[in-house]
């Protein structure tokens, strides 16, 4: 059964549309691009896979269930800001994840955060903003979750930082999982994804796997969303 | 260091192309162990699955033998390694001859081309 | 779930009251110590620096009570309307137990605050000659008045108590309340909880004031007829809880139903 499914998802904030007839099926054992421009409906999308927005019309499900408290035991979501509290030390934070998800990796992510060089003791508000970037991921990635929403994690990030959040997906795969990476940069991310689904304007646009469109259309994803996005 | 990658081609065919390389030259010798689809993906900077079609497509031209629990072994077959060896050269040589063509020279120029920049390597 | 969730709320707030309670009882031990030298008509410098003391203690005793509702507001606002919002309601927990966490845990700061001002009081006129014979003059006055006699009843502070528990929740709930519907536009979010909050506290002063002028006229005969003065205190106070309760119950429902159907985090 997918563990992530849209069908004829809408979702509409007053007249605005934001998705329109959004059909997606996400197979455990998967790494799937979102690609689009901003303001195409990628951050909806996330929103309401993780009950944070209820759709306007269609369904969504996860794991064959509308997502609820029980799918949001098995989601593990990366935002697009840091949204750890400022106020935590690095160690309240593990206890805080290990107190709420059965399937966090406490040590795990110790050891990460021990090769990061950020010490237990070190308060949110005193790292760098892209150590607290990365101590989020960390966090998320550590879960044995079933479906992982990653909501443009390279969006403001250095090269070198990108290199780690990548390494980390890849390093953390796992065949009865999916990963669903929302983005709009794309050479980077493209070797990591198994298959695309670009999106503008709230629909569905193309869905093909990344050696498919290779093969056929004889170009990379990121020349094919440049000659589909084209202003 | 992430492995070099084309953005034009299919990434699990240059997989394919870059694991013959490493047999080939030594880097993963004869009989020796492979490392994991995902040590391998990892380094190489892919997803593990594209890196599994990779290494089912070498089990299928038998360069790559699965032991099932212990992983995957580079065949001792050493003629088809140097068939292999053998067919990566001609690629090789096919590409140079077609850019060398489109410069204009002929046969004999490019053999005698190749004879004088040889000898300057010392190779 | 809801164990945790206060832990973790408990974590987040104790590190502002504990040492605000603990600044308290220094500025209260200070203040004792002041009027005392100050009874004793000492140099001037040290009238003026017990003076100081006093001055400090009061403002202490303001302060602690205004930064105990702050913090019940600006905990709601930054852990469920800010960024943190993104962690908290995707957690596999339900709305009702991130609301009711809340509640709890300001209401047990609002109670420990004001016991705190209350140590502190007594710490401040601990053997002070004076507030020694206002103390006995006033336990006189109870003795004497029949209606007050009922004050002394330990069912009375029992259901003082009750009604401070749930004025201090209600209390809590109108606010976040009022930002829960602030917060669900997507502009001028700040103002509009602040408008949402006198909005709703006027209509259900109207409706409250409906209610008990309806219920007056419905229920004459229960406050008419002679039944002594104390039983009528255990009532009075009886339906004050019931009314703060109710409206508390308002509160509840209405913030439960916008983050439930309209949150909109950024």
């Amino acid at each position: 059964m997918p563990i992530f499914e849209c069908r004829d998802l809408d979702k509409s904030f007053g007249q605005v549309r934001a998705l329109d007839g959004v059909n997606i099926s996400i197979e455990p054992g998967r790494i799937v691009g979102l690609l689009g421009p901003n303001g195409s409906g990628k951050t909806t999308l996330m929103k309401l896979a993780n009950g944070l927005l209820t759709p306007s019309g269609g369904e969504l499900l996860i794991n064959g269930s509308a997502p609820d408290r029980n799918t949001r035991a098995i989601v593990s979501y990366l935002p697009e800001r840091t949204c750890i509290p400022l106020w935590m030390s690095a160690g309240q934070l593990l206890d805080f994840y290990r107190d709420f998800y059965t399937d966090f990796r406490r040590d795990a992510a110790e050891k990460m955060f021990g090769r990061l060089g950020i010490p237990l003791k070190q308060k949110v508000k005193q790292m760098s903003k892209g150590t607290r970037e990365k101590a989020q991921l960390i966090l998320v990635m550590s879960r044995r979750a079933g479906l992982y929403l990653l909501d443009e994690p390279i969006g403001g990030v250095d090269p070198a930082a990108r290199d780690f959040i990548l390494d980390t997906v890849i390093s953390n795969y796992n065949p009865e999982a999916a990963v669903v990476i929302s983005t709009h940069i794309i050479s980077d991310v493209e070797k990591v994804l198994d298959e695309v689904y670009f999106i503008n304007r709230g629909e569905i646009v193309l869905h093909d796997s990344v050696d498919a469109i290779r093969e056929e259309k004889g170009m990379s994803v990121d020349a094919l969303f440049r000659e589909v996005f084209k202003c | 260091m992430k492995w070099q990658l084309r953005s034009d081609a299919p990434i699990y065919s240059q997989l394919i192309e870059h694991i013959k390389l490493g047999i080939v030259s030594g880097e993963f010798p004869p009989g020796g162990k492979l490392p994991s689809v995902r040590d391998l993906a990892g380094e190489a900077g892919v997803n593990p699955n594209t890196m599994q079609r990779a290494f089912t497509e070498l089990e299928r031209e038998g360069l790559v033998n699965a032991q099932r629990t212990s992983g995957r072994y580079v065949t001792e077959d050493h003629e088809m390694i140097e068939e292999t060896k053998k067919d990566l050269a001609r690629a090789k040589i096919k590409d140079f001859l077609e850019a060398m063509t489109r410069l204009g020279y002929g046969a004999d120029e490019i053999a005698a081309l190749v004879s004088e920049q040889a000898s300057k390597e010392g190779s | 779930m809801l164990g945790k969730l206060m832990k973790h709320e408990f974590r987040a707030t104790a590190r502002i009251m504990g040492p605000l309670y603990l600044v308290l009882i220094a500025l209260s031990i200070c203040a004792n110590l002041s009027i005392r030298i100050l009874d004793s008509s000492p140099a001037a410098a040290l009238t003026v620096l017990g003076a100081i003391l006093l001055a400090a203690f009061g403002l202490a005793v303001t302060g602690t009570v205004i930064v105990a509702v702050a913090l019940m507001v600006n905990r709601f606002r930054t852990n469920l309307m800010g960024d943190e919002g993104y962690i908290m309601f995707t957690l596999p927990v339900s709305v009702d137990q991130l609301v009711v966490s809340k509640i709890i845990v300001s209401t047990v700061w609002f109670i420990a605050t004001a016991a705190a001002v209350l140590v502190s009081a007594l710490i401040t006129a601990f053997r002070i000659e004076y507030v020694e014979k206002a103390v006995e003059m006033i336990s006189e006055l109870i003795r004497i008045t029949p209606g007050l006699q009922a004050l002394k009843g330990a069912a009375v502070i029992v259901e003082v108590l009750v009604l401070a528990v749930t004025a201090c929740a209600s209390f809590s709930l109108l606010f976040y309340a009022a930002m829960s519907i602030g917060h669900s536009f997507s502009n001028h979010k700040k103002l509009l909880s602040v408008v949402f909050f006198f909005v709703i506290q006027f209509v259900m002063q109207t409706a409250g004031s409906l209610v008990i002028l309806a219920s007056g006229t419905l229920f004459k005969p229960w406050f008419s007829g002679d039944i002594g003065i104390i039983p009528s205190v255990h009532r009075a106070l009886w339906l004050a809880v019931l009314y703060v309760l109710i409206r508390g119950a308002i509160y509840y429902i209405v913030t439960r139903i916008m983050l439930k159907k309209h949150l909109n985090l950024e």
